[in-house]
């Protein structure tokens, strides 16, 4: 199931809408659950479980949570002043094993479905080399959809009600509407529960305003996935799976049009999800933010995806570079590194771990933990030449605030993503090696190989005006310019010639129908 | 009040402008005699008249494993895919009856599996739409937008004729040699509806002086021994000829490499074996002209030059 089939986005969505605003205020997150749930059951049938499984245990263990809490400082007023510190730490204790036991019940259904077989794969190649007779059996799984989004959530649900950033829910509609609102089920965002919950179960109505507003964003979307997206779909079906075949510069196009297909899909997708959540009244956060527009691959991941990046950063980042082995570490590097490259070292190993869980979170395989590693390599890169540059830019007398700089800046940023994303699109690592061995063994600057994928040069033009044309929206938002609140503000012809400018720019230049193969939707699959 | 007022005002703008666009991305000319719809949802009839002498009627398996270009290059007989995904009987008589509005064809196929589709059983949204899609024809025609951007005078010309062309090989894991015994797990029949249906068709290719044939292209999965057998006696009972390249006559057909899905639809490789033949079984008949030479005829030869090109390039 992708957003972008018309049933979906056209037919669902509205009736979803009527439905909804049919029963009163009161009932409206009850219909929206069952909606969800249903929506889930239809794709997923009764891996539907699973899901149920996690609403229950984050539920269950927030409660937990909260109670021992509560009982904390109740016995807190009771004991005296020397016995507090091990009241406190005892009911830390047990806080912290509620918190593990819900871990790894949620981490282990992610572990059955998406690692199990990985592990058993390679865990059976070292038993065979060391001639161990035992083999693990290797079990087929379909995974619950949403499920690496979905756990995530979960998991920040329990682990700030650990850190006290908020209180347990005692409503579990709430908790599991939080968990299953079916716009985020496919691809995301990672939202928090303090950023969705209370505004999903408020029941607030769809207006003609929210409704309308909505659909702004949702074609915005589709303008991304079916003008540019599926173009570059083509290109990339045919230079990666015949690489071989194909001279240095085809490949490079190749490796560059796999990931702006992947902004536009994926940022597309979020477009709809947050144009559905508009339309409720629920602010779902933003994942982009002109991700090429990055100064360095640091920068790159706070604008791409960033629900995740966060979400590794609060609940790995901060935990590991933060405890007590790093802040030792930090000491003792402090004094033999100096003060730039002594906190490095504890942050360095924070970073790995990121990293490490970041490539993994993606999928299971060695190419994704190759991709995770090589932006931990090029991001510590980056810190540890941090002030060399800086030095070298004051000596050449190069001011890095100028905007020559920064477009610097940004297009060997890309670049360097660019290659990352290679080894997250090619089927293995090797063939991603050997594809950037092709290209630079056939160098070679013919455009003529860029005709021959079935795209003509009718569609080359279409793709490079709507390449511009979300380029110039990226500037604009970059400049902090709202362009759906500019328009709003317009006349009722000038509005209405730009909805229908781009609703029939869509139906005429979008690559849909024959002659085309729309992109699957990619980060479902995580 | 207002609002939804104004919300009404929107869609029947932006249904007159979907409209307004659709026509101007077919060709005028056969909308103003035709009419939106037809010229839309038979696309045989954007052909110049009177050019068409075979039709072939059926399923995706009918577009998949047929070419009328390959034909066209080695016999010279100008044929067309009046098919359609998962068509029913009476659709398919629909479609005959719309072709032979402008076209005389001398020969018509009927891809037999349809004989088999239930007709109410196609489910209502895909009978809403495929009403929308031929109602909004901008959806199922945008990419016209690019014969305004060429120098081709023959620009508005569908090179294919109705084939899907189709390179992907998905190779099949059943025995080729007792796939049809494997699929027999329902016993075949034809509905009756369809056989009223089919007399239908009968009367209306006679009436216009057409030879009606039955035809079978290979699929290991939508074909069993058991729907042989049913049309075989059926074929025989209405004296119709039946073409079977599962049983009957086997065109070599390398499941291996020349089927797109696990054997169900043929690829090019496979949709060229089942062209050839069916152009020598039309040569055999010896009631059609190879028009390769005709003057009258050139857009064709303009035709199978740019499928040519489109085949290159992929």
């Amino acid at each position: 199931m992708s957003f972008f089939n018309p049933v979906f986005a056209f037919v669902f969505v509205p009736l979803v809408v009527v439905i909804y605003n049919l029963f009163p205020k009161k009932l409206r997150a009850f219909i929206l659950l069952a909606i969800s749930l249903l929506f889930f059951a239809f794709i997923s049938k009764w891996l539907i479980l699973y899901l149920v499984l996690s609403i229950v245990s984050i539920y269950m263990s927030g409660i937990g949570m909260q109670k021992l809490e509560e009982k904390k400082k109740e016995v807190l007023k009771t004991v005296e002043k020397d016995e507090k510190k091990a009241v406190k730490e005892s009911y830390k204790k047990k806080r912290k094993f509620v918190l593990v036991l819900c871990i790894i019940f949620n981490v282990a259904f992610l572990f059955m479905f998406k690692y199990f077989n990985f592990f058993a794969v390679n865990l059976n190649l070292l038993m065979n080399y060391f001639k161990v007779g035992h083999q693990i059996t290797i079990v087929k799984h379909i995974a619950p959809i949403g499920i690496s989004f979905y756990t995530l959530e979960a998991l920040s649900y329990v682990l700030d009600i650990y850190y006290g950033k908020i209180e347990a829910d005692k409503n579990i509609f709430r908790v599991a509407l939080y968990l299953a609102f079916f716009p985020q089920l496919l691809e995301g965002p990672i939202a928090r529960y303090q950023d969705t919950a209370n505004s999903l179960y408020e029941g607030n109505k769809v207006t003609f305003e929210s409704f309308t507003w909505g659909y702004q964003r949702i074609l915005y979307g589709f303008a991304k996935k079916l003008i540019i997206a599926d173009r570059l779909n083509i290109i990339v079906k045919s230079v990666f799976e015949d690489w071989g075949r194909y001279n240095g510069f085809t490949i490079f196009v190749g490796i560059m049009s796999y990931t702006i297909m992947l902004y536009m899909e994926f940022s597309g997708t979020i477009d709809i999800v947050i144009g559905i959540g508009e339309m409720f009244g629920v602010k779902v956060p933003e994942n982009f933010r002109q991700p090429f527009f990055a100064k360095n691959v640091s920068d790159f991941w706070t604008r791409w995806h960033i629900s995740l990046g966060l979400w590794f950063k609060d609940y790995i980042f901060y935990p590991v570079s933060l405890s007590k082995s790093m802040k030792s570490l930090t000491g003792k590097a402090k004094k033999r590194l100096g003060n730039h490259y002594g906190p490095l070292v504890s942050g360095s190993v924070a970073l790995l771990c990121v990293w490490l869980l970041n490539g993994l979170w993606h999928g299971a395989g060695w190419h994704y933990i190759f991709f995770g590693l090589y932006h931990f390599f090029m991001i510590l890169m980056g810190n540890i030449f941090e002030p060399s540059v800086a030095k070298a830019c004051e000596k050449l007398k190069i001011d890095r605030k100028k905007k020559g700089y920064r477009i610097f800046q940004s297009i060997k940023t890309t670049l360097l993503v660019f290659f990352g994303e290679l080894f997250f699109r090619a089927p293995s690592m090797a063939v991603a090696f050997a594809m950037i061995a092709r290209m630079f063994d056939a160098v070679s600057f013919s455009m003529s190989e860029l005709m021959t994928f079935g795209m003509d040069s009718r569609d080359y033009v279409v793709l490079m005006l709507g390449m511009v044309g979300m380029f110039i929206m990226s500037v604009v938002r970059e400049k902090g310019i709202d362009v759906r609140e500019n328009i709003s503000r317009k006349n009722i012809w000038i509005r209405w010639a730009i909805y229908y400018g781009l609703i029939l720019l869509l139906l005429i230049f979008g690559a849909y129908g024959q002659g085309y193969v729309p992109v699957d939707p990619i980060y479902a699959d995580f | 009040m207002k609002k939804a007022l104004k919300g009404i005002v929107f869609v029947l703008i932006l249904c007159m402008l979907v409209e307004g666009i659709s026509v101007i991305l077919l060709p005028l000319d056969k909308v103003k005699k035709y009419g939106l719809y037809k010229t839309s949802a038979y696309e045989i009839v954007a052909e110049e008249e009177d050019s068409v002498d075979v039709i072939f009627l059926g399923d995706s398996l009918v577009y998949s494993s047929i070419s009328p270009m390959e034909i066209w290059d080695g016999y010279g007989y100008t044929c067309y895919d009046c098919a359609q995904p998962a068509q029913i009987m009476p659709y398919a008589y629909d479609y005959l009856e719309v072709a032979i509005e402008s076209q005389h064809p001398k020969m018509v196929f009927i891809e037999a599996n349809i004989m088999f589709r239930d007709p109410d059983k196609l489910p209502f949204y895909k009978k809403i739409a495929y009403r929308i899609e031929n109602y909004v024809p901008i959806v199922k025609y945008h990419s016209n937008w690019k014969k305004y951007f060429t120098k081709n005078k023959n620009s508005w010309l569908n090179v294919n004729k109705g084939y899907i062309y189709i390179t992907g090989v998905k190779p099949s894991k059943k025995d080729p040699l007792n796939y049809m015994d494997i699929n027999d797990e329902n016993e075949a029949y034809i509905l009756p509806e369809n056989r009223e249906c089919f007399d239908d068709m009968i009367k209306l290719c006679e009436e216009n002086d057409i030879k009606l044939v039955l035809l079978a292209v290979p699929s290991q999965k939508s074909w069993s021994r058991s729907k042989y057998n049913m049309v075989k006696e059926y074929a025989a009972e209405k004296n119709v000829d039946f073409i079977d390249f599962n049983i009957d006559h086997d065109l070599g057909i390398d499941w291996s490499t020349e089927t797109k899905d696990r054997g169900n639809h043929l690829n090019y490789w496979g949709a060229r074996k089942v062209s050839d033949y069916l152009g020598s079984y039309m040569e055999e008949t010896g009631i059609l002209t190879d028009h390769r030479e005709d003057e009258k005829y050139k857009s064709w030869n303009t035709a199978y030059g740019i499928y040519k090109n489109n085949l290159k390039k992929r």
